[in-house]
């Protein structure tokens, strides 16, 4: 068994430079979706590691009208420990459904959206949001929507070697918003998946309109949803109908499980819009 | 290593927290395959200290026997299911140890694995059961009412408070074994086979068991033989202790049946006849497969009054992971079954499912499937009234009924169901070739009027031994604070049987109460310190012979009924349960808080089996992914449930209630998702491809 | 590597491996048996432990991460005054456990009874989510969880009024 090489950056200057010049070092904040399907004694771990999870200027909340910035080291039990206002209820319902609340302590926002393999289950209530993350590596900084770390295909694509330091999470009404998780709820297997959906109506109008899925895969159609806005509710059944049709349509490489959920989920999203 | 050594009561310690001076760890090395001819078994090279123990290592005997089938320690020519122990590595340091045990190669000549069992052979076939009464066939003639379908129940994994596993260690001249176990006699008993010993020659210290599940019967006598061997062979304490990762994998599941019911109804609506194939899955060896069938056979009725039976029932041998009890032995299979058809046949008369109950619940005196007739009236009509009142049953379900029938779309809103179940759980009922077939227990009233009660069954609850304290407190008049319970140690306490099947409530209480008896007849006579035995030999065991079953199928049953009410999340199509009411007659109620928060812990668990706790066990083996996404359902996601202690006679002994809610719930659960979705099921978890088209307009 | 924390109010100080855990540490390096290694995925809430005041399942903690900071386990909390509100208060309540699911359940009434002091049931029942077992009577957690809330006003209403 060998023993990690382990970092402890104390700012973030240090952390990209460290980043840079080890370049297979693996970023270690809350660790829970490294350990969680470990079970042997020992963890095994990258064979360097920066340890991140007390960097100050990672654990930075700053609250605005507009919108909230959230330290990539800040964890889910801190989030959910924000002033309501503060946290949007789509992002404070995904959070509740992540492992529990011991767990939570550890896991972080960035973690969250970074760790590579699948969406995790903050990724669609972000996306959702139009939430922006702050990426940063040696060379400088760029904000980033999150949508953005989906690829064409779905799949995750979050750009490697790079930090995550803050997610910008805009602040805005919504006259409605449903968050649902399904498969196995602790362990995020196939069949897991987190859906969210979000609108806003002015006047009788669709003014905005998002829906994300993503477990392995991530499932959003802009064009659909670009379609929808301007229209004038209630929707009939034969435009949801049809709306319905293209996403089962795009949703057809799923699991068997997850592609009759996500057409119900569907259904039920777009019976607001019946409204 | 943690802990110290413990030569006293072991029974407050958990098995994980105990270590001695100069232990060494024993790893398991597994079969790889499900079924297959071991060739040869080769680690790699072996540091000093370290050593690989084979089945030919074993000084004694290489089995276990346990209800009457045996189970090698070690295979040694021939594997029957992946992962089964093949050879053990001991040494000092347990990584090391885990890593020699991963390395080590096993070369196995492959063959195709036995894992159908719905479909046998009779190779497979460990254990059978047919029972006729009446004239089925005529029965079914003439009915022109039947339903039939085939019910099927998962495998599922104990999930008990704490790993198996095993310590080992010689304690002057004999082997002390320290272990959690429901049956510490077993362990002794199998490890003094294993090691060529005498019984007496090996001493039992069980160590703190929490919650068993049913799971820790036998098994933990494996390990002790392993942990014994290594002992014995070494000369030093050994120890082994599955990971959680390993015992979820490796150990014994709950069985899986398939149970195929036809019922025919009588032009009264009342039930002429019923037929049932029953099939249970018991994986390799099947050491419980003989009790789990009776179980399951016994119940194929329900809690019914059927003049024509037909049962056929088997236990299937897999190269499955071996599998058996869980929450109890096997009635609750048959229940599940039962209920559900019950709940079709209501249907069918154009009854609702209580009126349907009452026309056809056993009476007193209603002939039983082994044809004695019942002793005593079960409580159904007060249960099921209680039931109503609590849940609003009737009215909810007429109102279900209705609001699916006229439901054009998900614009009505969300579906509803509610299902009602009534069972019963047999006290005192028979555990076939375990040996000896008596069960003894032990008190002592010392000097200063103190009593101590000895028992190998102490490992159970505290709750259990604060009844058995007050049991013999009130008979003998000393303050209750003034009678203990002696650790179950096996050179101390006498053989009661497996904690199991209520056993500590019904029968143990029962002794206690009778050798309490003997004392307070001596002790005005005679000085103290006196000391009195009670033992209680099985009456008549159950026998099965040509289509016939003679015995009594229990000495008396506790009584329970179940309502559960769900929904179906319009957005997901998963049942969301909205509430679960129990009603159970349990006979004495000694403490109502312990026993209603039982009933509630043993329901929110059955609400587990109905919404996610269920094991494919694909190709014979539990996979990786499976082990990780199991999970309890929190605390959070459990309905609010509602329990009601119905006690008419206060004089009658307590029964046992630990299974009432694996017997109602499910079954309940299960009907509440038919009438929402208005269809009919047959397993849990009922899956979103299953409730698909339920529940939208198209 | 040599890592420093606090543990149980004491400095320590020791040599670890990078992958091993902290569960294991606390377990057989400083004989801290109250903390059960179990999973080893953070799920059973057997490893509990206080991280700078917040629960934490040491199973999924390598020992590197708790440098520089305060561990505290269910022998240090046992000495706390809040300990004697919560074993108290479940007494009162008669809450039966299997014994093995009891530590975690003190200290996730700890962790929650310092955030809010009259938690509702739903919020009692959300934390116990972090310690699932089968033992559990969801309404006997939550009356115990209620009686140790009590116990707690008591003792700082007396403690107050000196």
């Amino acid at each position: 068994m060998l023993a990690s090489e382990i970092y402890y950056p104390a700012n973030v200057a240090e952390l990209l430079d460290l980043m840079r010049r080890r370049p297979e070092a693996a970023l270690y904040a809350g660790g829970t979706e490294i350990l969680r399907t470990q079970s042997e004694p020992y963890a095994r771990l990258p064979r360097e590691v920066l340890c991140i999870a007390g960097l100050p200027e990672l654990r930075q909340v700053l609250l605005t009208e507009r919108f909230v910035e959230i330290g990539a080291a800040v964890t889910m039990a801190e989030m959910l420990e924000l002033r309501e206002s503060a946290v949007p209820e789509l992002l404070a319902l995904a959070i509740k459904g992540i492992g529990n609340p011991a767990v939570r302590s550890l896991a972080t926002v960035g973690g969250n959206l970074a760790s590579g393999g699948r969406f995790m289950d903050c990724w669609p209530a972000l996306a959702c949001l139009d939430a922006m993350a702050e990426i940063r590596d040696s060379q400088g900084m760029q904000w980033v929507n999150v949508n953005r770390f989906a690829a064409a295909d779905g799949s995750p694509d979050f750009p490697k070697g790079k930090l995550l330091a803050r997610v910008r999470v805009p602040l805005e009404r919504w006259d409605f918003g449903a968050l649902r998780k399904v498969g196995a709820k602790d362990y995020p297997s196939r069949q897991t998946a987190v859906f969210a959906v979000a609108a806003r109506v002015e006047k009788g109008i669709l003014t905005e309109f998002r829906m994300a899925f993503a477990g392995e895969v991530a499932l959003r159609l802009r064009e659909v949803e670009n379609r929808l806005v301007g229209r004038r509710l209630p929707l009939d059944l034969r435009q949801r109908t049809a709306i319905a049709e293209e996403y089962r349509a795009a949703a057809e490489g799923l699991p068997s499980r997850l592609r009759i959920q996500f057409g119900t989920l569907v259904d039920g999203a777009l019976e607001i819009l019946a409204r | 290593m943690p802990g110290s050594g413990a030569h006293g009561a072991a029974i407050d310690i958990a098995l994980t927290d105990l270590g001695f001076e100069g232990m060494v760890h024993v790893t398991t090395v597994r079969a790889p395959v499900p079924r297959g001819r071991l060739r040869s078994v080769t680690p790699p090279r072996l540091p000093a200290g370290y050593r690989l123990i084979l089945p030919q290592d074993i000084p004694g005997r290489n089995r276990i026997v346990s209800f009457g089938t045996e189970v090698p320690i070690l295979a040694a020519d021939r594997v029957s299911y992946k992962g089964e122990p093949v050879a053990l590595i001991v040494g000092p340091d347990p990584l090391v140890a885990d890593e020699l045990a991963r390395t080590t190669v096993v070369d196995c000549e492959e063959e195709d694995a036995v894992l159908s069992w719905e479909s046998f052979s009779s190779e497979q076939v460990l254990a059978k059961r047919v029972v006729v009464v009446g004239d089925p066939d005529l029965a079914f003639s003439i009915s022109d009412r039947t339903v039939d379908g085939v019910y099927r129940s998962g495998a599922s994994e104990h999930l008990y408070s704490e790993p198996q596993g095993s310590i080992a260690s010689f304690d002057y001249d004999k082997l002390a074994i320290w272990c959690a176990t429901q049956w510490p006699y077993h362990v002794r008993d199998s490890v003094a086979l294993a090691l060529g010993c005498k019984d007496e020659e090996v001493v039992v210290r069980p160590t703190r068991l929490g919650v068993h599940m049913d799971g820790k019967l036998w098994y933990p006598s494996l390990l002790s033989c392993h942990a014994a061997i290594a002992a014995f062979l070494v000369r030093k304490p050994a120890r082994i202790f599955l990971t959680r990762e390993e015992d979820f994998r490796y150990t014994p599941k709950r069985a899986r049946s398939s149970i195929a019911l036809r019922a025919a109804l009588d032009n009264s609506g009342r039930l002429a006849a019923i037929d049932a194939r029953i099939a249970v899955n018991v994986g390799a060896y099947g050491p419980l497969a003989e009790e789990t069938l009776s179980q399951v056979c016994l119940a194929a009725a329900g809690a019914y009054a059927c003049p024509n039976l037909r049962v056929e029932g088997y236990a299937v041998a897999t190269n499955d992971v071996p599998m058996g009890a869980f929450g109890g032995l096997g009635a609750t299979h048959a229940f599940f079954a039962a209920e559900a058809t019950s709940a079709r046949l209501a249907q069918t008369a154009g009854l609702d499912p209580m009126a349907w109950k009452s026309l056809n619940v056993l009476k007193k005196g209603s002939p039983l499937i082994t044809g004695e007739g019942l002793k005593e009236e079960p409580p159904y009509e007060a249960i099921a009234e209680r039931l109503a009142a609590a849940s609003d049953f009737g009215r909810k379900y007429a109102c279900y009924e209705l609001v699916r029938k006229r439901r054009s779309g998900r614009a009505d809103g969300p579906l509803r169901g509610i299902g009602f179940a009534f069972a019963y759980q047999g006290a005192g009922a028979f555990l076939a070739g375990d040996s000896p077939n008596s069960y003894t227990v032990e008190v002592s009233l010392e000097k200063d009027l103190s009593l101590v009660i000895r028992t190998s069954a102490a490992a159970c609850r505290e709750s259990v031994r604060s009844i058995w304290k007050r049991t013999a407190a009130l008979l003998l008049d000393i303050p209750v604070e003034s009678v203990t319970v002696a650790p179950p140690d096996t050179d101390k306490a006498p053989n009661s049987g497996p904690v199991t099947l209520s056993r500590g409530l019904t029968v143990v209480n029962r002794l206690v109460e009778k050798a309490c008896e003997k004392i307070q007849k001596q002790r005005f006579r005679e000085p103290l310190p006196l000391t009195a035995r009670s033992i209680y030999r099985v009456p008549r065991p159950i026998k099965w012979s040509d289509g016939r079953v003679e015995g009594m199928p229990f000495d008396m049953a506790s009584w329970g009924g179940a309502v559960v009410e769900v929904e179906l999340d319009p957005w997901t199509l998963e049942p969301r349960p909205m509430g679960v009411w129990l009603c159970v007659d349990g006979g004495l109620i000694v403490s109502k808080d312990r026993a209603e928060a039982a009933l509630r812990a043993g329901a929110a668990d059955a609400m587990g089996l109905c919404l996610r706790e269920k094991l494919d066990i694909a190709s014979g083996q539990v996979s990786e992914d499976e082990y990780l996404s199991y999970c309890l359902l929190q605390p959070a996601q459990l309905p609010p449930i509602f329990v009601d202690l119905y006690e008419p006679d206060r004089h009658v002994k307590s029964k046992g209630i630990g299974e009432l809610p694996f017997d109602t719930v499910p079954a309940a659960f299960l009907q509440a998702v038919a009438q929402a979705a208005g269809a009919p099921f047959f397993s849990l978890p009922v899956g979103p491809e299953e409730l698909s088209g339920a529940g939208d307009e198209a | 590597m040599t890592i420093s924390f606090i543990l149980n109010g004491e400095d320590v100080s020791l040599n670890a491996r990078s992958y091993e855990r902290l569960a294991d540490v606390l377990r057989q390096r400083f004989g801290l048996l109250g903390v059960k290694a179990d999973c080893r995925r953070g799920v059973c809430g057997k490893c509990l432990v206080l991280l700078d005041g917040r629960l934490a399942p040491s199973c999924i903690l390598p020992v590197f991460r708790v440098r520089g900071r305060e561990v505290i386990t269910i022998e240090g909390f046992a000495q706390t005054d809040e300990y004697q509100d919560i074993a108290g208060g479940f007494s009162d309540a008669h809450l039966e456990t299997c014994g093995f699911c009891e530590t975690g359940k003190i200290l996730v009434t700890a962790a929650l009874l310092e955030r809010r002091a009259r938690p509702a049931p739903a919020e009692i029942l959300d934390a116990m989510a972090s310690v699932p077992c089968r033992c559990t009577d969801p309404e006997a957690i939550i009356k115990a969880v209620q009686a140790a809330a009590d116990r707690r006003a008591r003792r700082l209403y007396h403690r107050a009024g000196q």
